[in-house]
């Protein structure tokens, strides 16, 4: 029946109803981008998914941004300048005087304020990214002030993020938004930024297709000199396999969930496959609670998982561009751990520790994701790879494979035995991960409790409220060394991050934040 | 009624079996640490009350044609299901009128030619055809024509960025053809060829085989003998007497087809790119988004029971004594 369905299209084609050749005929005119879309509104105060950070970060312009794939230096946007208190907690932002959103009208304190007020009223995924702000307020038409209740080094790295665009304040009341503490109720004004924009950004949305499509238009008003390259750009929702054969056919076409392995297949001097290390990583626990587990709560079985993980093999496994996780801040972000830093695999050391730890045919269950894949790369593969590497040294381990809708509970009331999960950056600072130390959100999940380890600790004080970068990045690598020589959790890999595109395009550079900056997008 | 209750009540069940939460896969890592927004979000959704309450209140709303808010589209499911259908509901049309043609035909053929070449070779092929994976197929489609030969436009309903016809049923070919948009319906047409070949294969080989069943147990009744007897022979035969006598067998199988090509046709979406309710269904289980979980099983059930009653009405045009009884 194949055949005679194919004989069917072989005759629609002939009758000419198939496309000429196809290629679309709007080179230069229309950017194409293909992801797979974890998207569920247009509105940045609503948003917070990977494909929505990318979508609304060319519509809603923020207070900072950072400059093609550097996030180590958050850099002036709408703001034209800010500055910090000694204590880091009083922010000082003066807007740049010229902005302008896309109907005309003049960016103020008071748009900015609105706009991140409703972010933390609406109570949506962004509003996380604000936790410990207190006040935000407006002082003069052109200066905004942040006051945080604990030092928060980090909240230059966390503006830039999409979600904090600002917003229109008077366009978005009009259609029913608020900034009030019920916002979360009483705001109304989704619809209307799912089909409108209201920003000062180089493009505006044209339309929004949870399902299948957002289409982008250059804003005719932007108020900066330099406008985006492309009139219009098309965001598509496709499945890995599609985007593969898309890319190589299109023109002014990007794709960016390929994994290492499926762009190895790519042929043809008509793409660029760009490889570079994903902030994305893996990492794996073992629970510290000896209710939960006799097993993993021992020192020593920790220590020979450890050093039984063949983590240059998890690299390998995971394809060009993946590398070891030196530790549990990625290789990009300040605090990082040189490559050389992360923990090596010894057989040896690991059968040692197995034999002082006293437990006969040490058995543990790995409960790990089985629906999640991470830059391509399957948890279940590498549960696989560290179930044969463990085995070596003489640790059994019992594979527990589950949708992750069905697990996060147990995860995150601190229940399982071993745990094998992806963490992606919220933002490109180090106290992201500070959720991993001792009495935090992570660290819990492996009873890993506040009191346990002193010298962390203290340790995570400096680090996390210094806002001098030498000392926290000091601070944070300190932390890592003592996590690599003992403690719960082991930093495993950081997949491969590709990103594919057609020859011509320039300035496709992959931001852990927003994945490719579309108004930078250009054409050579 | 008593259906729509019935199912609801088990998708309410089943999906608070599932040991998830669904603030914990719809929010953040972060913010799902955040009291406050976790709150709000079962507030949100009316998860903040105990469960029979939750049942009574979108019983409640169901009444008044209420299905509930996506917890993943953040739009009401009505208009979900209404964005949704269409969209499967345009690929299952054509494919399953195409593969009524051709199933039909070569059953026929097949059956008229027992046990000589041609026999064997639709036989052969229409097993072939329910055999190989759909997605494979759809790969390898999508693989020669589009990517190879260049025949053919890849995934999605129209060429990217291309803006569709002013909503009337939302199916694109329908409802560009009647708006008078005549290279929105040529669009169109060209970006149903390959998925709707695709799944028209896999409906085509069951009903040749379905089709060969029926026309060959019907060629054995005394009533084609006698008509043999008088005379009648050819098309006349085959059509007034045959084919008349094993539509029956043959729309019972296609109306299951049709409901099944509208309901699972999941992994042909996802490769054409097709937003369709398979993809809204996969999704909505993922997330435990539990109004379009209900919703759409709502949508099959009365799917299923709709495409029932119209075969019933069938069977009395096809066959006389039905109508009689």
């Amino acid at each position: 029946m194949v055949c005679v369905a194919l004989a069917a299209l072989a005759l629609a084609l002939a009758a000419g109803t198939a496309h000429a050749d196809g290629k679309r005929s709007t080179a230069g005119k229309t950017l194409v981008i293909d992801t797979t879309f974890q998207l569920k509104s247009a509105d940045p105060a609503r948003s917070g998914e990977p494909t929505g950070e990318m979508i609304d970060k060319p519509i809603y312009e923020t207070l900072l941004t950072f400059k093609g794939s550097n996030v180590s230096h958050p850099l002036p946007l709408l703001a034209k300048s800010y500055s910090v208190s000694k204590d880091a907690r009083t922010y000082t932002f003066k807007l740049d005087p010229k902005a302008r959103f896309n109907d005309g009208a003049k960016v103020t304190s008071a748009d900015v304020v609105f706009s991140l007020r409703r972010v933390v009223n609406i109570k949506a995924i962004a509003s996380a990214f604000l936790a410990g702000v207190t006040r935000i307020s407006a002082k003069g038409p052109s200066t905004v002030i942040i006051k945080t209740a604990t030092p928060n080094p980090a909240l230059p790295y966390i503006l830039p993020n999409s979600a904090l665009g600002i917003v229109e304040a008077k366009v978005v009341r009009a259609h029913g938004g608020t900034d009030a503490a019920n916002a979360s109720t009483a705001d109304k004004a989704e619809s209307y930024l799912n089909t409108h924009s209201a920003g000062s950004g180089p493009y505006v949305l044209k339309s929004f297709d949870i399902a299948s499509q957002v289409v982008l238009s250059r804003s005719p008003r932007y108020w900066r000199a330099k406008k985006a390259y492309f009139p219009t750009v098309v965001v598509r929702n496709q499945t890995a396999p599609t985007q593969i054969l898309n890319v190589q056919r299109g023109v002014d076409e990007i794709a960016l969930d390929l994994s290492p392995t499926q762009a190895s297949t790519v042929r043809g001097n008509s793409v660029v496959v760009q490889r570079t290390a994903s902030a994305n990583f893996v990492y794996m626990f073992a629970n510290l609670s000896p209710s939960i587990s006799s097993v993993t709560s021992n020192p020593h079985f920790q220590a020979a998982v450890r050093y039984g993980v063949d983590y240059a093999g998890l690299a390998r496994l995971a394809g060009t561009g993946a590398i070891q996780a030196a530790g549990i801040i990625p290789s990009m972000f300040l605090g990082a751990l040189p490559p050389n830093a992360g923990v090596k695999h010894d057989v040896a050391k690991a059968k040692a520790e197995v034999a002082k730890s006293g437990i006969n045919n040490p058995t543990a269950t790995l409960t790990f994701a089985s629906d999640v894949t991470l830059n391509g790369l399957s948890l279940a593969t590498l549960a696989q790879k560290i179930q044969s590497d463990l085995a070596q040294v003489g640790i059994k381990l019992n594979l527990d494979g589950a949708p992750e809708a069905g697990l996060l509970d147990a995860f995150r009331a601190g229940k399982e035995e071993m745990g094998l999960w992806p963490w992606s950056p919220d933002f490109p600072d180090p106290n992201d991960y500070a959720l991993f130390l001792p009495g935090q959100v992570v660290g819990m999940r492996a009873t890993w409790k506040a009191g346990s380890s002193p010298q962390i600790e203290s340790l995570m004080k400096t680090a996390t409220t210094s806002s001098n970068p030498a000392v926290r990045t000091k601070a944070y690598q300190q932390i890592q060394r003592l996590m690599n020589a003992s403690g719960p959790f082991f930093p495993l890999l950081q997949p491969g991050q590709v990103t594919v595109y057609t020859k011509g395009l320039t300035n496709v550079a992959y931001n852990p934040v927003w994945f490719v900056d579309i108004a930078a997008i250009g054409h050579s | 009624v008593f259906l729509a209750l019935g199912i609801t009540l088990v998708a309410f069940v089943l999906t608070n079996l599932v040991p998830g939460d669904p603030a914990a896969a719809n929010l953040g890592q972060r913010a799902i640490e955040d009291p406050a927004a976790v709150a709000a979000f079962r507030k949100s959704y009316g998860l903040d009350k105990p469960l029979p309450m939750q049942y009574l209140i979108y019983v409640e709303h169901l009444v008044h044609g209420n299905l509930g808010i996506s917890e993943q589209t953040h739009s009401p499911v009505r208009h979900d299901l209404a964005k949704f259908v269409p969209a499967t509901g345009e690929l299952a049309l054509i494919s399953i009128v195409l593969a009524l043609i051709g199933g039909v035909s070569f059953g026929t053929l097949a059956a008229l030619q027992r046990n000589r070449p041609t026999d064997h070779l639709l036989r052969v092929a229409s097993l072939a055809g329910i055999s190989m994976p759909v997605f494979w197929i759809a790969l390898v489609v999508l693989y020669v024509f589009f990517f190879r030969l260049g025949w053919a436009p890849g995934s999605g309903r129209l060429d990217p960025g291309a803006e569709p016809p002013p909503h009337v049923t939302g199916m694109y070919t329908f409802d560009s053809l009647v708006t008078g948009r005549w290279s929105t319906f040529v669009d169109a047409v060209q970006h149903l060829v390959l998925p709707v070949l695709v799944l028209a294969a896999w409906n085509m080989g069951l009903l040749t085989r379905y089709a060969r069943s029926a026309v060959l147990e019907v060629l054995h009744e005394d009533f084609i003998r006698s008509a043999r007897a008088k005379g009648i022979w050819g098309p006349v035969l085959i059509f007034r007497h045959v084919l008349r006598a094993a539509m029956p067998a043959i729309v019972t199988v296609l109306g299951l087809l049709f409901a099944n090509a509208m309901t699972g046709s999941v992994l042909i979406e996802s490769i054409f790119g097709w937003p369709g309710i398979g993809s809204y269904a996969y999704h909505a289980a993922t997330t435990l988004d539990l109004p379009a979980i209900a919703g759409v099983s709502l949508f099959v059930a009365a799917l299923y029971v709709s495409v029932n009653f119209l075969v019933d009405i069938l069977y009395g045009v096809i066959d006389p004594r039905v109508r009689v009884g």
